[in-house]
């Protein structure tokens, strides 16, 4: 292994995998992501073990959707099947979905209410904790058949996860390895702390599904370079542009990041008006006839009109405008992924507030006027990038380091940190 | 039938069949004016609309926020070039409502896109509408399409 004269190492793969053996990521190293990694079979699933199954957490909702005692949600983290319960304790319990006896989802729907977890095919019953209460004919019938004497239902109950929740946002982790969540979350807890400081109020779902890689969506939030030139909407509307004051935080360990922009601090500057004149996303032709939907409060109190925060693998917050949500990302394999928007607002907003927070819908999610480019351009790499077995991705805005950009909006900086976390956890 | 059901029948659905012929032979924005200045056209999943959950990710409270959106859709936004085809069926006036006709019929939306010629069942639902006939046309005061699925498939730009 020679080194490079950049001093860093090319690493080889000593994973389980034979295949991903021989997988070499480029020289570059932070600065380069080659494209097999969103394509190989091998990777995925390696990927399912190290990162979903592993030291990280992963977010299953909000307390608001399972609000009282009994209430369940059934959600995934990666591709595992997992219920997010309350307690008749007022708990909050995470689980597997997957009946200990024989495989079987236990519960089917999104949502739903019950004093135990039952699951039909051969009556094991559950307690909301996934504690094994009753597994039918346990005993026998009239001196035959039944479990052996040794069965011990402490023994079967379904794996159960740690949770963890922070102002009314809910993760849960596979691993006793995991540090706490607001530990794991490190600085970037603020940005979530500025925005769920009340207590929350589910106002819908939209789910996108995107036929691309779960890693070319999660860059994405990370990325602040294209927020402003491939959103026409923000930089014509003056919600989120690049003069703009703003700023960027990232955790101690570059796991997760989260930026922030004020509307209506724009600096004039001589290079600014030069690139701008030329990017699409100021397009004087963009007049709105009915300019409303702009309309935002500043109902934090600090000028700050968008902040996207992102944790890692598969979270993000935001805050856009008024629009409030959560964007939990599942991976379908190595060419899909479900992104589940999950919009709130406090339990104390007001008609007028809510009507605002539900007309800015119209800006996110899979019919946003802002955002709809972010899953198109995901699926086109895919398109453009085929099997992945040639090129790389190049990341360099900002400089080739982990700390290089530091807090400009106009760096790659997030993304690095990305593949210097993902490289750890897969070993490559 | 009722004899106003059966009198207007013709008529409204017409105006559905309209709408949709819009949408497909690309003249999108043919459809606001077949929607009342101040009506409202709202696109909502079926998983909200069972619950009682009031999220739509289309909500346009006016013509002129849905001119807005298709001006967006032409000038501003990025997506991979495609094309619906809408096939409709079942519809029915099944009451009257603040003097407006209630109407409901189903859609399927078969999204084709240009650039591979990929077909894929993209959207289907029930539209619940109310129409005003008491005007020389025809025209929604309310369009509601709820599509069936809690997912939409990578994005929704042209309007349903």
């Amino acid at each position: 292994m020679c080194p490079n004269p950049s001093g860093m190492q090319a690493s080889i793969v000593q994973g389980p995998s034979k295949r991903s053996a021989q997988r070499q990521w480029p020289a570059g190293g932070v600065n380069r992501a080659p494209y097999w990694v969103y394509s190989d079979p091998a990777i995925y699933a390696q990927e399912q073990q190290s990162i979903f199954q592993g030291a990280h957490w992963h977010y299953l909702g909000l307390e608001d959707e399972v609000p009282e005692p009994g209430c369940y949600k059934t959600t995934w983290i990666g591709e595992q099947s997992v219920l997010l319960t309350r307690g008749e304790d007022g708990s909050l319990n995470a689980m597997l979905n997957r009946c200990a006896h024989r495989g079987n989802m236990v519960c089917r729907e999104p949502f739903g209410s019950a004093k135990k977890l039952y699951c039909v095919y051969h009556a094991w019953s559950y307690k909301l904790n996934g504690d094994l209460s009753h597994a039918a004919f346990q005993h026998g019938l009239r001196g035959e058949g039944g479990l052996p004497k040794d069965f011990e239902l402490s023994e079967h109950g379904l794996r159960k996860l740690r949770v963890g929740s922070i102002c009314g946002l809910v993760f849960a982790t596979f691993s006793e390895q995991t540090e706490p969540l607001e530990d794991w979350l490190g600085e970037v807890a603020a940005g979530i702390r500025r925005v769920c400081a009340k207590p929350l109020k589910v106002l819908g779902y939209d789910t996108q599904r995107i036929h691309a890689n779960w890693k070319a969506y999660h860059e994405n939030p990370r990325d602040s370079y294209h927020a402003n030139i491939l959103h026409t909407f923000y930089g014509t509307f003056g919600l989120s542009r690049q003069s703009q004051e703003s700023g960027m935080v990232l955790d101690a360990a570059g796991r997760h990041v989260y930026f922030y922009t004020k509307a209506g601090t724009e600096k004039e500057s001589g290079d600014y008006k030069q690139t701008a004149s030329t990017l699409r996303s100021h397009n004087d032709d963009l007049k709105l006839e009915d300019p409303s939907i702009l309309k935002w409060r500043d109902e934090f109190g600090d000028g700050v009109s968008v902040q996207i925060l992102t944790t890692y693998p598969s979270f993000v917050l935001h805050q856009i405008a008024n629009s409030l949500a959560t964007r939990q990302l599942i991976p379908r394999g190595p060419g899909q992924s479900d992104l589940v928007w999950t919009y709130f607002g406090f339990a104390d907003d007001d008609e007028a507030t809510t009507r605002a927070r539900l007309t800015q819908t119209n800006l996110v999610g899979s019919a946003g006027m802002v955002s709809v480019e972010d899953a198109a351009v995901c699926e086109m790499m895919r398109r453009a990038t085929g099997d992945g077995s040639a090129g790389e991705s190049f990341i360099e805005m900002g400089g080739r380091g982990l700390e290089s950009g530091g807090n400009s909006k106009l760096s790659e900086r997030a993304i690095r940190n990305f593949w210097h976390i993902y490289r750890q956890d897969l070993g490559l | 039938m009722p004899p106003l059901h059966e009198q207007h029948f013709r008529a409204v659905e017409n105006l559905i069949y309209e709408w949709a012929r819009a949408v497909d032979e690309d003249r999108v924005e043919a459809i606001c004016d077949l929607l009342a200045p101040d009506g409202r056209y709202t696109v909502a999943s079926r998983f909200n609309h069972d619950r009682g959950l009031p999220l739509a990710i289309i909500d346009a409270h006016s013509a002129a926020q849905l001119r807005d959106r298709i001006k967006s859709m032409r000038i501003a936004n990025i997506y991979e070039p495609h094309h619906y085809r809408h096939i409709i069926s079942a519809v029915q006036i099944t009451g009257e409502q603040q003097g407006s006709l209630v109407v409901r019929s189903n859609f399927l939306v078969v999204r084709t896109m240009d650039l591979d010629g990929d077909m894929k069942l993209y959207s289907t639902g029930q539209a619940q509408d109310l129409v005003d006939v008491s005007g020389t046309a025809p025209r929604f005061v309310q369009r509601k399409l709820v599509f069936d699925s809690r997912a939409v498939e990578t994005l929704m730009v042209i309007p349903l």
